[in-house]
C-alpha cells in the first residue's frame, strides 16, 4: 500500500499496534480480572473510527459513517453474547439475561413502562431499519414533508378536544378555506396515528424476534453445534428477525396496517396537493387539475391520431394493390413503417460463414 | 451451556479484519470506474416517445437464426439487468445461441407520459415495434422473451396477437396474483390505488424501492453492506457489487395510469385467474395463445414464487407447453454463473428448435 492511498503503510502499522494492544487487554481481563466493560467492542469501534475519520476524504465519509453503523450493529451483538458481558458467573444466566434485556427495549415500545412517542428511539438500532427505510422514502418524495415531521405531533390524550375543534363548522367568507384547513389538520391526525401504529408493529416484531433467536439457541444446544464469530451471531439474528418478520408481514392484520399507511399518507397529500393548486390558481399560475386535464386531452388526440395514422397507411396500400391489379387479401398485413429496403436486414443465406456486421436499420423516430 | 464460544482475541481479531478490509476497500471504492449500464454492443433501430428499441450485433463466427427474438423488460425496473457483465449476461448468451436479439428499452417515464395505459404499451409500443421487426426481416412472425411483468405483457399480447408471434418464452412471469407467502400481493389488497394514483400522478420509482426493500429489510438494508465489506478488497467484485447496487435503486417512475390498471387488474382482482382483463378492445383470455410456450421460473423466487408462474399451463391454449424450474432466486436466474450455463443455452435450445 502506497503512501498516496487512503491510509498509509506508518498508519496502517499504528492501527495494528493498537489492535494488539486490545487484544493483550482482553485476554487480561477475559473472566477473571476487573469489572465487567461496558460495551467494550463497541467503543473500541468507536474509538478506532474517530482516529481514522480526520484522514477519511469527504467524499467516503458518509459511506464509511454507515459502514461503521453496521459493524457496530454486529459487534454489539456480539458483545450482548459474550460470556464476560453478564459480568461473569454462569453463562447461561449472562446469555438469557441479554435475551431478556433486548426484550424489553422492545417491550418499551409496548408502553411496558416507557415513553410510547420515543419508542422507536430505544429499540435495538437494527429494527429501525424497515421504518428509517419508510421515512427515507417519504422524504425523498416530499422535501416539504420530511418522513419524521409528524413524530411529536400529539394526539393521545387531546383527541376530544381536537374533534371538537375540527368539528366546528366555518363561518363567513373564508369558510371554505376554514374548512379545507381543518380536512388538512384531520388528515394529518390520521396519518401520524397510523405511522405509529406502525411503529408499535416492529415493537411487537422485535420482541418475537428475541423469543425466536431464543428457540434457535436451544436448538443449537440440543444438536451440539456452537457459534465462534460475532459475524455469525449477527446472521444469525438476521435470519430470526426475516423469519418473523416474514410471518407477521404475509398476515391479513399487516395488509390493512400497511394499507392504512399508505392511504392515509395519499389522503394528506392529496389534499395538500388541493390546496397548492387553491394558491397557484389565486395566483393565476398553471394548476395540477389543469395540467392533467390537459395531459388526458392530448393522449387521447395522440391515440387517435396514431389509429387514423395507421388506417391511412392501411387504404394506401389497399388503393396501390388496387391500382397494380393485385388487390390485397382480406385482413392481409401491410407494412406501417416504411423501412427503406437498402437498410433490410440481410437473410441467413447472404451470411454463410463468418457472419458479416450488419448494417442497423436506419431509426425511425414518430 | 450456552452454544456460544467467542473468544475476545478472537473478536479483537475479528475486528481487525473488519476495518482493514474497510480501510482497503475504501481504495476500490473511490477508484472504481463509473458503471456502465449494458455490456453488449448494439443499435438504437426504433424510436418512440422515450422507448428505444436495440437490436445486438451478432458476435463474429454466429449465423443469426432467421427468426429474431423480441426482449421484452418489466416497466419497474430497468432491461441492462439482462446485460449487467461480461460473465453474467442473458443477452451474451441468447446470441452465442444464435438469437437475432432485440430488445424495448422503455426509458424514464415522466408527468407526460402519466396517461399511458396498457393498452397503449402493448396495442401500441409493443405492437409497433413488432411490426417493425417483421418489416426489418420480411416475415409474419417473430418470436418474444418476456421477464417478470414483460412476461406478463408478453402472454397478453400474444393472446391479443398471435398471429404476429411464432414462438414465446416467459421467465420469472406471474400469473396467479394471489398465491399464498406472495407478500407484495398481501400488501397491496388494502391500499386504495385510485387515491394512490390520483393523488400522485406517476408512482416514484423510490416507493418501488422501499417496497421491494420492504420484502427483507434487515437482508438487503443491512446485512447486504456488512457482507460488501468481504469483497471490498477485490476491484472486480467491488464494480459487481456497484453495478448491481445501481440497478437495483434505479427504478423508473410508472406512468399512472397503467400502474392503476395493473395493481388493480391484476394484484387485486387477479384478473389473468378470474377473467375480466380487458385491454383496449380486446378481453384477454390466454386460451388464445396456441404458439409454443417455454415457462422458465426459479424455484426460490420470492416475488415470483413458482406456483405463481406455473398456474398460465392451465389458462393457455398452447398445446407445446414446457417447463424449466431453475434453482435459484428472481435475479440469480439472470446473473448467476449456474443460470448462464443452464437458462440461456435451454432457452437458445428450444428457440432453434422450434424456429
Amino acid at each position: 500500500m502506497n503512501e498516496d492511498s487512503f491510509f498509509s503503510n506508518d498508519w496502517m502499522e499504528t492501527q495494528r499496534k493498537y489492535w494488539e494492544s486490545w487484544i493483550a487487554m482482553n485476554r487480561k481481563a477475559m473472566g477473571l480480572e476487573g469489572g465487567s466493560q461496558t460495551a467494550p467492542w463497541e467503543s473500541a469501534l468507536e474509538h478506532w473510527w474517530s482516529a481514522v475519520s480526520p484522514a477519511a476524504p469527504a467524499a467516503s465519509k458518509q459511506f464509511m459513517e454507515r459502514m461503521m453503523e453496521q459493524g457496530k450493529s454486529f459487534f454489539k451483538m456480539a458483545e450482548t453474547f459474550l460470556p464476560s458481558a453478564g459480568g461473569g458467573g454462569d453463562g447461561w444466566s449472562a446469555f438469557s439475561k441479554a435475551l431478556e434485556d433486548m426484550q424489553k427495549g422492545f417491550m418499551g415500545g409496548l408502553g411496558g413502562g416507557g415513553d410510547d412517542k420515543n419508542a422507536m428511539h430505544r429499540m435495538l438500532a437494527f429494527w429501525e431499519l424497515p421504518l428509517d427505510n419508510w421515512q427515507r422514502m417519504t422524504s425523498s418524495m416530499s422535501p416539504l414533508f420530511p418522513g419524521d415531521l409528524l413524530r411529536n405531533m400529539p394526539h393521545d390524550g387531546m383527541q376530544e378536544q381536537v374533534d371538537r375543534l375540527l368539528s366546528a363548522p366555518g363561518l363567513g367568507y373564508t369558510r371554505e378555506e376554514q374548512g379545507a384547513y381543518q380536512d388538512l389538520i384531520r388528515r394529518s391526525i390520521d396519518y401520524q396515528k397510523a405511522l405509529q401504529e406502525y411503529s408499535a408493529f416492529y415493537s411487537k416484531l422485535g420482541v418475537k424476534a428475541v423469543e425466536r433467536m431464543r428457540a434457535y439457541m436451544q436448538d443449537l444446544i440440543s444438536s451440539g453445534k456452537t457459534i465462534d464469530s460475532a459475524r455469525a451471531i449477527y446472521d444469525d439474528w438476521v435470519n430470526c428477525c426475516e423469519a418473523v418478520y416474514a410471518e407477521e408481514v404475509s398476515t391479513p392484520a399487516y395488509a390493512q396496517l400497511h394499507g392504512k399507511l399508505i392511504n392515509s399518507q395519499m389522503a394528506l397529500k392529496a389534499r395538500m396537493s388541493e390546496m397548492v393548486d387553491g394558491q397557484l390558481g389565486a395566483l393565476n399560475m398553471p394548476t395540477r387539475t389543469e395540467i392533467r386535464t390537459l395531459q388526458d386531452r392530448l393522449q387521447e388526440t395522440r391515440r387517435e391520431n396514431k389509429k387514423l395514422s395507421h388506417g391511412l397507411k392501411v387504404l394506401q396500400a389497399q388503393v396501390e394493390a388496387l391500382a397494380s391489379g393485385q388487390p390485397l387479401a382480406p385482413g392481409a398485413r401491410v407494412k406501417t413503417h416504411n423501412v427503406p429496403r437498402a437498410a433490410l436486414i440481410a437473410g441467413p443465406a447472404e451470411s454463410k460463414g463468418a457472419a458479416p456486421k450488419k448494417p442497423a436499420a436506419k431509426p425511425t423516430t414518430k | 451451556m450456552i452454544p456460544i464460544d467467542i473468544r475476545p482475541d478472537k473478536l479483537t481479531q475479528e475486528m481487525l479484519d473488519y476495518t482493514r478490509k474497510l480501510g482497503k476497500g475504501m481504495e476500490n471504492l473511490l477508484n472504481a470506474d463509473k458503471i456502465d449500464t449494458g455490456v453488449s454492443p448494439k443499435q438504437a433501430v426504433y424510436k418512440e416517445d422515450k422507448l428505444v428499441l436495440y437490436r445486438y450485433d451478432t458476435p463474429a463466427g454466429v449465423t443469426p437464426r432467421p427468426v429474431p427474438l423480441l426482449v421484452i423488460y418489466a416497466l419497474v425496473n430497468r432491461p441492462y439487468m439482462t446485460d449487467i457483465q461480461e460473465d453474467r449476461s442473458t443477452i451474451k448468451g441468447l446470441l452465442a445461441t444464435g438469437q437475432d436479439v432485440y430488445l424495448i428499452d422503455w426509458g424514464y417515464p415522466d408527468g407526460a407520459d402519466r396517461c399511458l395505459t396498457l393498452d397503449d404499451y402493448l396495442n401500441g409500443y409493443v405492437d409497433r415495434c413488432v411490426d417493425f421487426i417483421c418489416e426489418s426481416h420480411g416475415l409474419e412472425q417473430i418470436n418474444i422473451l418476456g421477464i417478470c411483468q414483460g412476461g406478463v405483457f408478453s402472454l397478453m399480447y400474444t393472446s391479443m396477437h398471435q398471429d404476429k408471434v411464432k414462438n414465446l418464452v416467459t421467465m420469472v412471469t406471474p400469473v396467479d396474483f394471489q398465491t399464498p407467502g406472495n407478500l407484495l400481493s398481501n400488501w397491496v389488497q388494502a391500499m386504495d390505488i385510485d387515491l394512490a394514483v390520483d393523488t400522485m400522478g406517476n408512482v416514484p420509482g423510490e416507493l418501488l424501492n422501499w417496497t421491494f426493500l420492504s420484502l427483507k429489510p434487515f437482508a438487503l438494508a443491512g446485512q447486504k453492506y456488512v457482507n460488501m465489506v468481504d469483497v471490498l478488497e477485490d476491484a472486480d467484485k467491488v464494480k459487481n457489487f456497484l453495478r448491481m447496487e445501481k440497478w437495483i435503486f434505479d427504478s423508473p417512475d410508472q406512468a399512472g395510469e397503467t400502474f392503476r390498471q395493473f395493481s388493480k387488474d391484476f394484484y387485486q382482482k387477479n384478473g389473468l385467474i378470474n377473467g375480466g382483463v380487458v385491454i383496449g378492445d380486446y378481453e384477454i383470455d390466454l386460451k388464445n395463445l396456441t404458439c409454443p410456450l417455454l415457462n422458465v421460473f426459479a424455484l426460490q423466487d420470492h416475488l415470483v414464487p413458482p406456483a405463481a408462474s406455473q398456474a398460465m399451463k392451465g389458462l393457455v391454449g398452447s398445446t407445446d407447453y414446457t417447463e424449466n424450474p431453475f434453482p435459484g432466486g428472481h435475479i440469480g436466474i439472470y446473473v448467476s454463473g449456474k443460470a448462464q450455463k443452464e437458462v440461456t443455452p435451454a432457452i437458445g435450445k428450444w428457440l432453434n428448435d422450434r424456429s
